[in-house]
């Protein structure tokens, strides 16, 4: 199989479930057999390690190196290299930037934003976006740094929505609820439930004193 | 009566009841509109779509079904000429990036569009995504880009900068030293000498510093020239025969001709009066700004693009303006302003008087220049800036700044002050002069005056006013003018007619740079009066364009 076949959700599920490390080797850059295979998992595993590091994951735990299918000894070094890097971190929850039953929620968060279509689909258009003979539809060519700042941008926002949703599947809450619960600034908080709002995927449940209290809906077809 | 035409401007409350008892009289309207939907900024999203309650008039719907009305969204009004009955619109459509035709409202974008922004159809108190439909009413999806970055609006030359900063950032230094050249043939003169006004608007400003544009420029054209590699030349393979003649070799004419060889002129010739090309690049910024050698590689650049530079021609001289006119299919008068302005002083065309430009002249040419003794310069611009400094270093002792208004208002680039004042120039300053004191028919000091500051004038500057009885005389053995240079215009006959400006430039249209003489084209320093060097450029590259269009549709 194709590296260029792993996704992202694979990665961060494979977290979920208490993996303390994933190592993707994929053929040497240019001798891919379906040409472009490798570098589509370079970019993918780059934006899922910036949003796993985000979550506060330690980003040495998902690597990505190349390699030959004729090179056993290369392989095996290769391994042992990277079970001594996990090693010496540790077990999930030590050595990252969140502990482990936090950790774990973030992650499970980070999942959910990884399975969505989202990020998928601008990582997907990264190199068309970026090579120069191609570009968008109207020609415009893209530069690595700008996509790069589109996508931490959106590696944030994603952050942000998901844990919203996560929150208010659980139970209604107001806005400085939420925004206390997750450490997010009231304002921004507040543009989020109102975008989500806007996009279909909360509603208001009612007022309580104040403030509106928002409660999350299901919208038809599917996840944000 | 015939259907006559009608052009609404502005398709909110007004532009759309307008409309409408337009198109009930029997006309044709048209509504431009600058947001992508009609209705209004004022009006609440959420109110227009529900039926019959908050906005019964006027009538959306009938808008927009309407046969006689056709909608204009992302439009802007670039022009309006004629009278009463017959106007002309020039309208300028941006693109909505979504097709009509083929959207079905269905909404699913908005759920998933990954990019947020103000929403500016709510004050920009909420979020919304790039993809919207402003009002449901109308239906109107629309992707929303920001449009040109404000780097590179205020850069008279529009360099794509926040591609060629991008591409330096992921390391990809020949990708960005092309998307420079796309524009500027100049890149490692420019990256050294230019003012930046992009800087001054960077948005990174407000954050700490701006970006360094300008050096990130000379970074990129220095790692290609250091690395040995030669620029790839690539010229369209459609070719043109006509002839072409660029007077001046300065940053203008060789950016106007490196644009025509890049339209794919082949019979440029570019006449350059000195014995050198690079015009006020080579003898108006001294050496150790811009060295000649490195000029010397900008240029070469630009001659493998198949121009013909003419060194030493000087036109009404060598051969005639009527010669060079009668044989080219089209002239570029790109010839500068190397003539000083007068002080309008008593004594000035004493012996040791001189112009500040004739000084930097000869100083970049490796003519004899004075070098004894004390001297004065007189003004305040970067041209004098660049006198000062090259005086100290051809050997003046002791070299004397006028200006006769304060630090503050001192028109230099605040860097090039600083770093004259460093190298021990002194600046004297509301100080005015008045009168060359003349001794054995040489100059031998400067009478001045103090003065004081007064009201703001016109410029906005406060006004100068002299000091009753503080006149004083500063000795000194040379007195350099630099207060403004005019063109030399004596090239070109009274016949023709040329128009002329304040500063003795040619008078052009600011669009097309041609004169008013047909085939005539003239750019740069000597159509806008002195100015900084990218904007010279920025004129050639117009020109280039307005003389492919002349040549063309000649045809």
């Amino acid at each position: 199989m194709c590296t260029g076949r792993v996704d992202p959700a694979l990665v961060a599920d494979a977290f979920v479930n208490g993996a303390d490390g994933v190592l993707v080797i994929g053929c040497y850059f240019g001798d891919c057999h379906y040409i472009t295979g490798n570098f589509m998992a370079k970019h993918k595993l780059d934006m899922a390690r910036e949003m796993l590091a985000y979550a506060g994951l330690n980003p040495t735990r998902l690597q990505f190196r190349n390699l030959s299918s004729a090179e056993g000894a290369r392989f095996a070094q290769h391994n042992t290299e990277f079970v001594e890097q996990i090693k010496e971190i540790g077990p999930l929850g030590t050595g990252d930037k969140v502990g482990l039953p936090a950790l774990k929620e973030k992650l499970e968060i980070a999942y959910k934003a990884l399975a969505g279509p989202k990020l998928r689909w601008v990582v997907g258009k990264k190199p068309v976006f970026i090579d120069a003979a191609q570009g968008n539809k109207y020609g415009e060519v893209f530069t690595e740094h700008e996509i790069n700042r589109t996508l931490s941008g959106m590696v944030i926002d994603e952050m942000a929505t998901h844990s919203i949703l996560t929150a208010l599947e659980k139970k209604p809450a107001a806005v400085k609820d939420l925004a206390k619960e997750l450490e997010i600034p009231a304002p921004e908080t507040l543009k989020y439930v109102l975008a989500l709002k806007r996009r279909g995927f909360v509603e208001m449940d009612g007022v309580e004193g104040t403030s509106p209290v928002y409660k999350f809906k299901s919208a038809e077809g599917g996840r944000c | 009566m015939a259907e006559q035409k009608v052009l609404v401007l502005g398709a909110g409350a007004a532009g759309v009841q307008a409309a409408l008892s337009e198109a009930a009289a029997g006309n044709k309207v048209y509504v431009a509109e600058h947001f992508p939907s009609f209705g209004g900024e004022r009006i609440p999203q959420d109110k227009i779509i529900t039926d019959g309650n908050a906005f019964a008039a006027p009538d959306l719907a009938t808008f927009k079904k309407n046969d006689h009305i056709e909608f204009l969204r992302n439009a802007d009004i670039q022009s309006l000429v004629g009278d009463n009955g017959q106007y002309k619109a020039k309208v300028h459509c941006r693109t909505p990036r979504v097709d009509p035709e083929k959207c079905d409202e269905c909404g699913k974008c908005i759920t998933v569009c990954p990019i947020h922004m103000y929403d500016d159809y709510n004050e920009g108190l909420e979020w919304r995504t790039a993809i919207d439909f402003f009002d449901s009413g109308s239906g109107y999806y629309n992707i929303f880009k920001e449009d040109m970055p404000v780097c590179q609006r205020t850069c008279p030359i529009n360099l794509d900068i926040r591609t060629y900063v991008g591409y330096i950032a992921d390391g990809k230094y020949a990708e960005s030293l092309a998307t420079i050249r796309k524009k500027l043939p100049f890149p490692l003169s420019i990256g050294r000498v230019c003012p930046h006004p992009c800087e001054g608007e960077c948005n990174r400003g407000y954050m700490d510093e701006p970006i360094s544009i300008c050096f990130l420029k000379r970074f990129v054209a220095d790692v290609e020239m250091n690395s040995g590699v030669e620029p790839k030349i690539q010229l369209p393979e459609e070719t043109y025969p006509e002839k072409i003649a660029i007077i001046g070799g300065g940053p203008s004419g060789l950016t106007c001709a490196y644009h025509l060889a890049l339209l794919g002129y082949q019979n440029i010739t570019v006449y350059e009066a000195l014995p050198e090309p690079g015009g006020m690049f080579r003898v108006g910024i001294p050496e150790y700004r811009l060295p000649k050698h490195i000029l010397a590689k900008d240029i070469e650049f630009i001659t493998k693009h198949g121009v013909e530079i003419k060194c030493g021609v000087r036109i009404g001289q060598d051969i005639g303006f009527d010669e060079i006119k009668e044989k080219n299919d089209a002239v570029l008068l790109a010839i500068g302003a190397h003539k000083g302005m007068s002080m309008r002083v008593k004594n000035e065309d004493a012996e040791g008087v001189f112009e500040g430009v004739k000084f930097l002249r000869d100083a970049g040419l490796g003519n004899p220049v004075p070098n004894k003794g004390t001297c004065i310069v007189v003004g305040g611009g970067n041209v004098a800036m660049d006198v000062t400094r090259t005086a100290l270093r051809v050997g003046f002792d002791d070299v004397n700044l006028l200006y006769r208004r304060t630090r503050k208002e001192l028109p230099a680039s605040p860097w090039e002050v600083d770093a004259a004042e460093h190298e021990g120039v002194k600046f004297h300053f509301l100080v005015a002069p008045q009168e060359v004191v003349v001794k054995d028919g040489k100059a031998s000091g400067m009478k001045c005056q103090r003065m004081e500051l007064g009201e703001p004038d016109a410029s906005g500057r406060r006004k100068p006013i002299p000091v009753e009885g503080s006149e004083f005389v500063m000795d000194a053995d040379t007195v350099f003018g630099a207060i403004g240079q005019v063109t030399d215009n004596s090239l070109v006959d009274e016949k023709y007619g040329f128009t002329f400006g304040r500063k003795f430039n040619f008078e052009v249209n600011p669009e097309t740079f041609e004169t008013n003489v047909e085939g005539v084209f003239a750019s740069g320093d000597a159509a806008t009066g002195a100015n900084i060097a990218i904007r010279a450029c920025a004129g050639g590259k117009k020109a280039a364009e307005s003389i492919h269009k002349y040549l063309r549709g000649k045809k």
